[in-house]
């Protein structure tokens, strides 16, 4: 009993790494564009695709196949970002939850369009189970919590001390002041952009081997599941958001066990609304942004 | 807001006085008398097409009310049409009550779910607010795949009955499309003779004034909290009602009716024919029918132009295309 | 005519954490009266005003208007209910619809109290709105506003959106209006035209005034009586020229 919620909070772990990974790209989008990504879950799935079209198609290895992934998807996010995501700064917040929903329709058929829309087996990554501490874990979810962590560590020193890392935050803390000092402010937007798509699309990567399956539709459920997240996390706030991703991930994780599975997807979306109710503003003040 | 949503009702109706005979009366007139005789030269698909587009047309009135003429953006409105959908459903098959008594029941208990919603989701800032909506969506959708005993899960409600009146010993039923076609016609036509009421009194006033600044509103003494739950019940139940008939024109009800897809459709209705106008909407929801039955080839392929539509509209149409129409008319007027 | 105040405010308080922002201020203004309120940037001035109108909760004290206590009311009911309007330091009106209907609407909700009301349809709303565009017309002329009056609020200058918003004050015939620093950023050829507005108001619909501003030559051509407060508490309270003359005011005033 007691053994089996231990593994089920290392699970909740796990995945609250994955959601982790992809929330504090779109929280970032949310402190210097000011607008909620609704298509974030999408660069998640575009990143699972490159990476099973170059294992599929060209048998490259599982770590070439991260990259290639990757790298895909941050080039999509340029163009996207460029035609799309620029022209949200400053414009109502109306303006980008519309625009957002429109790249998630047009990125998510596309996907199927080209593939079809069945589910497809992802072949890659290192699935073989590892004991550690008395648990046995695959390798690969191994991986994801590292990762998860050095993504967190990562951000915080980029944040502290690269130039568009401090950029980002002072975008994020004053827009009309940027502008003044010079900062370019549609340029450090497009740059986040990029980076959060790219972390969406490391993070989708990651998780395909666990999941095994992929498919066209898969970056709707990420987003829904992201968007509570964010909005606990308190938006823009990036170690908030940490919190709040591994808090959902443990939760659902104990839900989907002692509640039932087919209450797993609904967790994030009911407990979003309960705290909401408690504290309007979520759990995490949006002012202690990144 | 106010930067998408501008209202042309008001100004343009007071200049409409100055500058002539007014075309849109006359042209609305015809539209309806064409509405009438339509079943006598359309085929049965097409005719079809037009019932889901005047099905629509009444959680997209309801949307406008929120959105284009309160201010406030909702992703609720597919939660409602489920709902609705659910409850007439529900009614008809298990207790075979007739047409109108699910379809108002429908309205009702949409409403009555929308209050305890609303009360805590309208006190949250603008993008909570939109979050909470999306939540209801999908927490509608798993309530309705999860209470099997009442909603038979993920297998929907089949055999819902065509709408049947029952008064007295007397009893109809609306079968043919034909038949189905003037019921919606007629409900719809209610419908917006409502919303064009609501627009059109005091309240509709201090509606555009919510959205327009709600401080300012509020001290000028509008109860605008008061005001926004009204209209957010108002807008659930036209939803529910919206749904009630979606539901007796298919036949089935499944989890599927709780779709985001029928949030972002509304949303494409009201935007694409302008928010903070009747006639935007009418001519939306045909528009957006037009658009879907031109797009029938790959459902992918719809999503897609969906997409690149709702771009189109942020970013070059942000008044909707009703505009283009307006100008139209000046166009028209000018050549007299 | 009694001799009770139309607005007596008795130990206001608003504390924000350990700060208190209005600390423990009496002030009354007397029905027909146009009365000062001023002090150095940061003195309390428009917390009070806020914790007055209902836009925030007060921590402490008690607001009576016309003899009726509406401490804790919200904004529009101590508009609705109580005919107190407030102007806001920034300029605001609505911006996309004209000036005629800017003002239909502030009149609203005194000829339609209650929400239900307001769906009102038939031959007694219609005419109830159209006495309201009357009013409203005369008022857009009194304004001097007449040739713009089709074109929307949002378009017109700052200071024709001050006199916009002076009208839209007057439309449900209030019995007292405070005005936040109602000269903030216009010229002064139409300061002149503002306070012969006030001044009109006061004498032709008996309006009272609680007026903050910072031009003192406004203060002493309108106002009879003049309190100051700084930190958050009244400093002192009396004739413009007392308060000129006062020596701890004008400490307040160079030490701020």
């Amino acid at each position: 009993m007691f053994y089996t919620i231990i593994e089920q909070v290392v699970n909740g772990i796990v995945s609250g790494s994955v959601y982790a990974i992809v929330a504090v790209g779109m929280t970032m989008i949310f402190g210097v564009l000011r607008a909620i990504n609704f298509a974030h879950g999408e660069y998640y799935m575009l990143g699972t695709f490159g990476a099973w079209f170059a294992i599929e198609y060209f048998d490259l290895p599982y770590p070439v196949a991260i990259v290639i992934g990757v790298v895909a998807t941050a080039v999509i996010a340029v163009v996207v970002g460029n035609i799309v995501m620029q022209r949200i700064v400053g414009a109502p917040a109306e303006a980008g939850v519309l625009a957002t929903l429109g790249v998630a329709l047009i990125l998510q058929n596309t996907v199927i369009l080209v593939f079809g829309g069945s589910y497809k087996f992802f072949s890659g990554g290192y699935i073989e189970p590892v004991t550690l501490f008395g648990f046995t874990l695959a390798e690969q979810r191994i991986l994801i919590i590292i990762v998860g962590l050095i993504v967190f560590i990562g951000l915080e020193l980029m944040v502290t001390y690269s130039r568009i890392g401090k950029a980002m935050r002072a975008v994020s803390q004053n827009i009309e002041c940027c502008a003044v000092v010079g900062i370019d402010v549609r340029h450090v937007a497009l740059w986040t952009f990029i980076l959060g798509a790219g972390l969406a699309a490391l993070s989708g990567v990651l998780t395909a081997p666990v999941n095994v399956s992929v498919y066209g539709g898969m970056g709707e459920l990420i987003t829904f599941k992201t968007l509570p997240i964010i909005i606990m996390g308190g938006l823009g706030n990036v170690r908030g958001t940490f919190v709040a991703a591994m808090i959902l991930g443990i939760a659902e994780s104990l839900v989907a066990t002692y509640v039932g599975l087919q209450f797993r997807d609904t967790v994030g979306f009911a407990t979003l609304m309960l705290v909401l109710m408690w504290r309007p503003h979520g759990l995490f003040s949006a002012q202690a942004r990144f | 807001m106010t930067e998408i949503v501008r209202d042309q009702t008001v100004t343009a109706a007071e200049h409409k006085v100055a500058t002539g005979p007014d075309l849109r009366v006359p042209f609305g007139l015809g539209l309806a008398a064409l509405a009438c005789v339509a079943p006598l030269f359309l085929g049965n698909y097409p005719l079809h097409a037009i019932i889901i587009a005047l099905i629509f047309l009444l959680p997209a009135h309801g949307l406008n009310l929120l959105l284009g003429y309160t201010g406030l953006l909702s992703l609720a409105q597919a939660a409602f049409f489920g709902i609705g959908a659910y409850a007439s459903a529900l009614l008809a098959v298990h207790f075979g009550t007739p047409f109108y008594v699910n379809f108002l029941a429908a309205g009702l208990i949409t409403g009555a779910i929308a209050l305890p919603l609303g009360i805590p989701a309208l006190r949250l800032r603008s993008t909570s607010f939109v979050m909470c909506t999306l939540g209801f969506v999908i927490i509608g959708q798993a309530i309705a795949k999860n209470w099997i005993s009442l909603t038979r899960g993920d297998m929907g409600l089949a055999a819902v009955p065509r709408p049947y009146f029952a008064l007295g010993p007397a009893s109809f039923t609306v079968s043919g499309t034909v038949g189905f076609y003037y019921l919606v016609l007629v409900i719809a036509a209610l419908a917006t003779l409502a919303v064009y009421l609501i627009v059109r009194s005091p309240a509709g006033r201090n509606m555009i004034a919510i959205r327009e600044n709600e401080t300012l509103a509020e001290s000028v003494g509008i109860p605008t909290w008061h005001y926004k739950l009204v209209v957010f019940m108002i807008s659930a139940i036209f939803a529910g009602l919206g749904g009630s008939l979606y539901a007796h024109y298919l036949t089935v009800v499944s989890p599927l009716t709780f779709q985001m897809y029928y949030s972002t459709t509304m949303l494409i209705i009201v935007l694409g024919g302008g928010a903070g106008t009747i006639s935007g909407v009418i001519f939306g929801s045909l528009l957006f029918v037009g658009l879907t039955e031109a797009l029938r080839v790959a459902p992918e392929l719809r999503m897609i132009a969906y997409g690149f539509f709702l771009l189109a509209l942020v970013f070059y149409f942000p008044n909707g295309f009703a505009p283009l129409i307006g100008r139209f008319w000046s166009f028209l007027e000018r050549r007299k | 005519m009694s001799g009770l105040p139309i607005l007596d405010i008795s130990g206001l308080c608003k504390s924000y954490g350990a700060v208190r922002a209005v600390d423990g201020i009496d002030l009354h203004v007397n029905r027909g009266e146009i009365c000062g309120l001023i002090g150095p940037n940061g003195s309390g001035k428009s917390t009070f005003f806020d914790c007055v109108t209902g836009l925030a909760k007060p921590s402490a004290g008690a607001v009576k208007l016309d003899g009726q206590d509406i401490t804790g009311w919200s904004l529009n009911d101590i508009a609705r209910e109580g005919r107190m309007l407030r102007s806001f330091q920034k300029t605001v009106v609505f911006s996309a619809l004209d000036i005629e209907e800017n003002l239909v609407i502030a009149g609203q909700m005194f000829t339609f109290p209650g929400i239900w009301s307001t769906f009102g349809i038939g031959a007694a709303a219609r005419n109830r709105v159209a006495a309201l565009r009357e009013r409203a017309r005369e008022l857009i002329q009194i304004a001097g506003l007449w040739d713009v009056r089709f074109q929307p609020a949002g378009k017109l200058s700052g200071g024709q959106q001050k006199l916009i918003q002076f009208a839209s004050m007057l439309m449900p015939e209030p019995k007292l209006i405070l005005l936040d620093e109602p000269m903030a950023g216009i010229n002064p050829k139409l300061i002149e035209r503002v306070v012969d507005s006030i001044r009109l108001a006061n004498t032709s619909f008996g309006v009272s005034f609680l007026i903050i501003e910072h031009n003192i030559d406004v203060v002493t051509s309108l106002c009879k009586r003049v309190v100051v407060l700084d930190q958050g508490r009244k400093l002192a309270e009396g004739t413009p020229d007392e308060i000129v003359q006062n020596q701890a005011v004008r400490e307040a005033y160079l030490g701020g």
